[in-house]
């Protein structure tokens, strides 16, 4: 016994390895976890019998998180978008934009993942896009394998790293801080991986030109009659439509005092967002009166991107947009998003009875194992708190050298190999709840650690052996050789090799973004109001967790953990004023 | 032994239909939760109870849900290691997992959760915010949720002694990476197809 309660909490980690290895549901063996050990201390003294007594109100804690429940939103929003040929439509527009160019097509592909990743934050849906589309068109005029494969991959899993992404909403969860400033935290960390994306393809077709040729002019799917590509009239639609835009963006702030009423500077991310949103609808409306009026003024090419375009800028506005402007809270920003993609969809007659049906229940079985993976790990750090195991974990880290840099980089270094093995909803659920009291104490900014964490879990999905990016790749490409049905000539398959290779330039640009966060905090931390740093009552996460173990309170819903207002609707109303007003 | 197995058909046949069921929830919970944004930016005003009935939706799906999720073996494995176990091994893991981990932790939570209810029910208490709902009902999704979820157990047990019994095949043995792949098999079949005609 004396040694059971000497090696309580790394007795209980052996057994959470052993639950969770045994391949039953993860969620059922971290709560087997928690009451093993629980009825364990409670043989040996260490707790009171009463253990167990405030679990339901945790669980009834999580039933009123208004947070996850953007879970079930966000995903019915990318299952109805991914089949609404929205990817489909912007590949191929954008892909005859720059296709000509030398390494255009992976640009092209690059900047489609950052726009659908901007509207959803499914990866899936724009990896098998782009590996039906994208991967055919570049093996064709001769893409180093390797390189074609990683940029599809890569740019897929930007969908976790931009905003709105289901890893933000998770750790901003776990983390207690809101999503919406994870999601001004993440926006500049976002945009710079992009960059270096397009650097990097840059990079290659400066100095090997031969992995990223041009598309031959033959590839031209838009003709003009006169049998110009109508690339000008794109340029020119664009400039025109820009022009417009900076000249918003530079005079904003005088703008918005005539439109809605407010003073002083207007944050830069609010800033971006309409000044997008004014770009996309003048385009459209140029767009739209060229073509019922017939004017011709257009070509075929810069008419199809600025309708392959505006899908996703109206969905971006809708989800980021309505939360920056402070019209709704993340949570009903994806709402919004799933109901404009539900519209759309339907607008564009490719949504079904099946479909609907088929993505509702995607989503409901989602959110299922989502929550109950949180249901275990809380019944898991109920004991682990109880048995004062973050202390523990503290005190591990007191031998770690480098204070703040040392933690950091160990922290990732772990979530980086278990990225490797384990989905992200279990990293984010089982090891952040453990690691966040640490970086608490340490004076890390939270919002900071959860989008370098969220950062680094993007590249779990490229790691192998199990990166799902990968798999679903690997799914759509072909396996044997096949006939190209345009040049006929003979094409071999995308080996698996060729995949992982692929992934590997990609990794290492996340790895340098991972440790370029570490090292600038200002990147993350820049874009928040002041207002973080004092808000004392978004830190619940390890409030009351350790003593609730010892005396556990009687199980009186009252006093379950609620909002202190005892008027939301009204605080949120208030909030939203005060968000708009900013 | 095929009355029990009649029996898990039957557990198998009710989790599917309720699954079925409780899904539009979510389309519900979508279109409230949109509603509640678009009213409050544009008539000013907000409801308290529409606040609470999102998450009174949300706990229904995936409280009531757990136990047709099991039945699509959908709750996450961590699987690289026992995807290398004979078939055998891994319906044997599920079945001291069932009995030993799973109905465990369903008693305790309703064990601990009914008193929530009754007293609830008892004293018809309602939310504490202005406007908000009464609470009850959510309360019974707890140990109705986990009952939910021990039943399918029963099921996936009959199913799993059958398979050693050599009766059914592998009730896990199409073992997908994760549920989410599995989702994904039916669309890339499908966006495999349309991709297909579109090239003849």
């Amino acid at each position: 016994m004396a040694f059971i309660v000497e090696y309580f909490v790394p007795l209980m980690f052996i057994g959470l390895l052993v639950f969770l290895l045994s391949g039953f549901p993860v969620a059922f063996a971290l709560a087997a976890t928690g009451l093993l050990f629980g009825t364990i201390g409670m043989e040996a003294g260490l707790f009171h019998s009463t253990l167990f007594q405030a679990l339901p109100l945790r669980l009834f804690g999580i039933m009123q998180n208004d947070t996850l429940l953007a879970i079930p939103f966000f995903t019915l929003m990318g299952i109805i978008l991914q089949k609404s040929g929205m990817a489909e439509d912007l590949l191929e527009s954008i892909g005859q934009v720059f296709g000509p160019l030398r390494g255009g097509l992976a640009l092209a592909v690059v900047m489609v993942g950052a726009l659908l990743a901007a509207t959803t934050g499914v990866v899936a849906a724009s990896v098998i896009a782009m590996g039906l589309i994208s991967l055919p068109i570049m093996l064709r005029y001769g893409y180093n394998r390797a390189i074609a494969a990683g940029t599809i991959t890569a740019s897929g899993t930007l969908a976790q790293a931009i905003p709105p992404s289901l890893v933000l909403i998770v750790m901003a969860d776990q983390l207690g801080r809101s999503v919406g400033d994870m999601y001004a935290g993440a926006m500049i960390p976002a945009f710079m991986l992009v960059g270096l994306y397009v650097l990097f393809i840059v990079g290659v077709a400066v100095f090997k030109p031969d992995w990223v040729p041009a598309l031959p002019p033959e590839a031209r799917i838009y003709r003009e009659p006169n049998g110009s590509s109508g690339q000008m009239s794109l340029w020119l639609l664009s400039a025109g439509s820009w022009g417009i835009g900076a000249l918003l963006f530079l005079n904003y702030d005088s703008l918005a005092v005539s439109l809605f009423g407010r003073t002083g500077d207007a944050p830069f991310d609010e800033r971006a967002i309409f000044t997008l949103s004014v770009i996309g609808i003048t385009a459209l409306v140029l767009a739209i009166v060229n073509k019922k009026l017939k004017l011709g003024l257009l070509s075929v090419l810069a008419e199809r991107v600025t309708f392959a375009l505006i899908p996703p800028l109206v969905l971006i506005f809708l989800v980021l947009g309505t939360i920056f402007l402070g019209v709704a809270t993340p949570t009903e920003g994806g709402a919004m998003g799933a109901v404009g993609a539900l519209i759309m969809a339907l607008s564009r007659r490719q949504l079904s009875m099946v479909l609907l049906k088929e993505a509702l229940d995607n989503s409901a079985r989602l959110s299922c194992f989502v929550l109950f993976i949180l249901i275990g790990s809380t019944v898991f750090s109920f004991t682990f708190n109880a048995a004062d195991g973050h202390i523990w974990v503290e005190h591990l880290f007191d031998k770690l050298p480098g204070g703040q840099i040392g933690f950091l980089v160990f922290v990732n270094l772990l979530v980086f190999i278990l990225g490797m093995f384990i989905d992200f909803f279990e990293i984010a659920f089982i090891v952040i709840p453990i690691l966040a009291p640490v970086a608490d104490k340490m004076d890390i900014n939270l919002i900071w650690f959860g989008v370098i964490i969220a950062m680094n879990l993007q590249t779990s999905f490229l790691t192998p052996p199990f990166g799902f990016a990968l798999f679903y790749l690997r799914s759509v490409a072909a396996r044997t050789a096949y006939k190209d049905t345009v040049t006929g000539k003979q094409i071999e398959p995308l080996t698996t090799p060729q995949i992982y290779k692929g992934a590997i330039a990609f990794i290492i640009l996340q790895v340098i973004m991972v440790a370029v966060l570490i090292m600038y905090p200002g990147l993350v931390t820049g874009s928040l109001d002041e207002k973080v740093k004092v808000d004392l009552n978004t830190i619940e996460l390890d409030a009351g967790s350790s003593s609730w173990g010892d005396q556990p309170a009687l199980p009186d819903p009252a006093a379950a953990p609620s909002d202190p207002a005892a008027d939301p609707a009204a605080a949120l109303m208030e909030e939203m004023r005060r968000e708009g007003k900013r | 032994m095929q009355l029990l197995l009649g029996l898990s058909r039957l557990i198998d046949a009710f989790s599917e239909r309720l699954g079925k069921l409780i899904y539009w929830l979510v389309l519900l919970a979508v279109v409230i939760s949109a509603g509640n944004a678009v009213v409050r930016k544009v008539f000013n005003t907000g409801s308290n109870a529409f606040l609470e009935i999102q998450w009174y939706l949300f706990s229904a799906v995936f409280l009531l849900g757990a136990g047709y999720v099991f039945l699509k073996n959908a709750h996450v494995r961590i699987d690289f290691i026992s995807n290398r176990l004979s078939p055998r091994a891994r319906n044997i893991i599920d079945i001291v997992g069932i009995l030993l981990i799973l109905w465990p932790f369903c008693i305790l939570f309703i064990e601990l959760s009914w008193p929530i209810f009754t007293r609830a029910w008892v004293s018809g208490e309602m939310s504490q915010n202005a406007g908000g709902l009464i609470r009850w009902p959510v309360f019974l999704l707890m140990p109705v949720g986990f009952a939910l979820l021990m039943l399918q157990g029963v099921s996936e047990l009959i199913k799993r002694f059958a398979f050693l019994a050599g009766l059914i095949p592998d009730p896990i043995g199409h073992n997908p990476h994760s549920p989410e792949e599995e989702v994904l098999s039916y669309e890339i079949e499908e966006h495999a197809g349309r991709a297909r005609e579109e090239q003849r």
